[in-house]
């Protein structure tokens, strides 16, 4: 899948492009506005990431004279501003889809996938390590054949790290995931989650899952 | 009167009053004082004519007086029934100040008023005098005029001619009332023709007051007020408040690309660490320390994002460009998904944590990310500052017609001199030291709570006593209309 990046800061572009690429993607970085609507309008490309400010021809003018044009290729932006009239500014003037700077590598890459993929709507799949299996769909998590009980937090924070299985978690990443972006990632209520989430799940189980990091965060691995 | 349309018309009115009753007064003042002009003038012929007619008679016939059968004496008859067609008071006396005639008018009076009368004629003058004077203690008020008569035989004296001042005073008194009649039909219609020209003038201001509430209520500053064709003050007004919206657009659109500005500059940087480190966190192999130094500079980007967002919310909500997604929500169900973060918080406190939602759905109108930010900022606190072994109580119910949430804790309390800055920028008590020590936040938690809470229409308010605890009460306005 090609991807066209239009990003006139360098180093964010650059992470963005290298992101992309070792996901898998083929991606292209070009820094002004009326580049990429050209390289866009050739119809190479599966998915344009715009940010929104960019010198000259804004984001708003490439997405605009891009829907004009009647071209429906998928739209991923990028914006700074957290303002909620920004992102329905966005999304009505046709971007499918947004994250908010600074973004997380991860968070961009589940959207850009989920644009790619997006006419298949393809069966959201179970997560499996060990014995241990979520279902994204029905949201059942099972130890063995046994059924978990999990409030929203702890499904949330579970399908985090299960997401990611084998890889140390910060807390931050964990906190801003499961929580609103405006939770203060100081407090301690990964950990007091993680301590409900071990009772429900390796309490009387082997081996146990969820391991820590300490000072770091945690990680699910067999 | 509040409106200036009843000053407008009051003022008027009381101004046209007035300028009535001065023409009244001075209308009738003139005319009285002619009167009396005309009533002298009358009384001084008739007293000429009276001493030419005797002087011509005189020369004429010789003597003019002989004693009547009691011996004294009087005028000759045929003069006095000549003298009978003279109007009202005449008297003539003889040179020693008896009595020689006094018209009917005259004689009708009482002896003292013809005493009076008799007397005034027979001072020692010589030429004429006039004046006015009241006949006894409640008789007619007269004017008179007296000719000394010295070409009519050396008996003559003087000749009285006098009238009643009523007849002067009739006409004006007359005109008076006629005013009393006509100045309230006067001002009735000044009220009306008032009201209604005040209605015109101010009708026109009654639509500017809407157009400019319109334009500036809702976001359409680039809307003008209509100008009229005539340049008068209303026309000059309307001016005036489309170069000021000019100025406030200017100004709103200033602030909304600084906003823009700040936020990408600021937070570009921030995206540039972020992926930095979040990329180094996931390399594989790498030291405990260098983890946990990345996941702490994770945590302040995060924190840095986070304030950079609540400035410049901030100061779009100054100018009141920081718009609200309302929508109707079941307050209920806000406060449930903050319940469990509640929980997880007050369990790693040792706090422990109450809510009670009524059971009928509590529907409002609000932003409802807004409201859930709202909602958990007031929690974290309330868990933040009440000591292990407290107790944190979150309640939802209806308040007089509104909405009202209250966040209530047992924790260490405010000082009341403190009260008064809680919802100050960037404000921490001195005195406020986190249970766990961690590092506070930057202060502007409770600014935006209280702005939340005001551009839904609401309001906070906190009751708190050092070491007992703190209440935060938001009202909000309900959404049945």
């Amino acid at each position: 899948m090609k991807i066209l990046v239009v990003e006139d800061d360098k180093t964010v572009g650059q992470y963005v492009k290298r992101g992309l690429t070792e996901a898998g993607f083929h991606a292209d970085l070009v820094g002004d506005g009326a580049e990429g609507l050209r390289l866009a309008a050739g119809g190479h490309y599966d998915i344009l990431v715009l940010d929104l400010r960019l010198p000259a021809l804004s984001g708003f003018d490439v997405l605009r004279t891009l829907r004009d044009r009647g071209d429906g290729m998928p739209v991923l932006v990028l914006t700074a501003q957290d303002a909620v009239d920004f992102k329905v500014q966005a999304l009505k003037m046709g971007a499918d889809d947004y994250v908010t700077k600074p973004f997380s590598l991860e968070e961009l890459l589940a959207r850009v996938e989920a644009l790619g993929r997006r006419p298949k709507a393809i069966a959201p799949p179970v997560l499996h390590v060990a014995d241990l299996t979520l279902d994204t769909g029905s949201r059942e998590v099972r130890r063995g054949a046994k059924p978990i009980e999990l409030t929203p937090k702890e499904y949330a924070v579970l399908e985090y790290l299960m997401r990611h299985h084998g890889r140390v978690m910060p807390r931050t990443l964990i906190t801003e995931y499961a929580w609103d972006y405006h939770f203060d990632p100081g407090t301690n209520i990964v950990d007091v989650v993680i301590t409900r989430l071990r009772k429900k799940i390796d309490h009387g189980h082997e081996p146990k899952l969820i391991h820590t990091v300490r000072g770091v965060g945690y990680v699910v691995k067999a | 009167m509040q409106t200036i349309r009843g000053r407008l018309t009051a003022w008027y009115s009381v101004a046209l009053a007035l300028t009535l009753a001065a023409f009244a007064a001075v209308l009738y003042l003139d005319r009285r004082s002619a009167s009396y002009q005309d009533l002298d003038r009358s009384i001084q012929s008739e007293a000429s004519l009276t001493a030419g007619m005797l002087a011509e008679s005189y020369r004429a016939r010789g003597v003019l007086v002989r004693p009547d059968s009691a011996g004294h004496a009087v005028l000759i008859p045929d003069l006095s029934a000549l003298l009978e067609a003279v109007p009202e008071f005449l008297v003539i006396t003889a040179r020693d100040g008896s009595l020689l005639f006094a018209s009917s008018d005259a004689r009708a009076l009482t002896f003292q008023k013809v005493e009076q009368l008799r007397e005034l004629a027979s001072a020692p003058i010589s030429g004429r005098a006039s004046g006015t004077v009241q006949l006894g203690a409640d008789g007619p008020t007269i004017r008179y005029a007296v000719h000394y008569v010295s070409d009519a035989g050396p008996q003559f004296g003087a000749i009285l001619a006098g009238a009643n001042v009523r007849s002067a005073e009739v006409g004006p008194a007359q005109l008076l009332s006629t005013f009393a009649l006509i100045l309230p039909l006067g001002l009735m219609a000044a009220l009306l023709m008032g009201t209604w020209i005040a209605n015109r003038a101010l009708t026109a201001v009654d639509q500017i007051i809407t157009e400019v509430r319109e334009i500036t209520d809702g976001r359409s500053l680039h809307r003008r007020l209509a100008v009229p064709v005539v340049k008068d003050e209303l026309g000059r007004l309307v001016q005036t408040l489309n170069q000021m919206l000019t100025r406030l657009e200017r100004n709103f659109a200033a602030l909304r690309r600084f906003t823009a500005d700040a936020s990408h500059e600021l937070k570009t940087p921030l995206t540039v660490l972020r992926a930095g480190v979040e990329r180094a966190i996931t390399t594989p192999g790498l030291a405990q320390e260098t983890l946990v130094t990345l996941e702490e500079t994770l945590q302040e980007i995060k924190r840095m994002a986070e304030l950079v967002d609540a400035l410049l919310m901030l100061a779009r909500a100054d100018e009141g460009i920081a718009p609200l997604h309302r929508e109707p929500v079941d307050l209920r169900s806000i406060v449930t998904e903050v319940q469990e973060t509640g929980e997880l918080l007050a369990e790693e406190a040792g706090v422990t944590m109450e809510v009670a939602t009524p059971a009928e759905p509590v529907i409002v109108s609000v932003d409802a990310s807004r409201i859930r930010q709202l909602i958990l900022n007031l929690v974290t606190n309330a868990v933040k500052y009440t000591p292990v072994g407290g107790s944190v109580r979150m309640q939802l119910g209806p308040a007089n017609g509104r909405v009202a949430l209250s966040v209530a804790d047992t924790g260490i309390g405010i000082a009341p001199g403190d009260l008064p800055h809680i919802f100050d920028r960037f404000w921490r008590a001195d005195s406020a030291r986190t249970r766990t020590g961690e590092r506070p936040g930057a202060g502007l938690g409770l600014a935006i709570c209280k702005w939340i809470a005001e551009a839904h229409g609401g309001q906070i308010d906190v009751v708190s006593r050092p070491g007992r605890g703190t209440t935060f009460t938001v009202v909000l306005p309900s959404a049945q209309r």
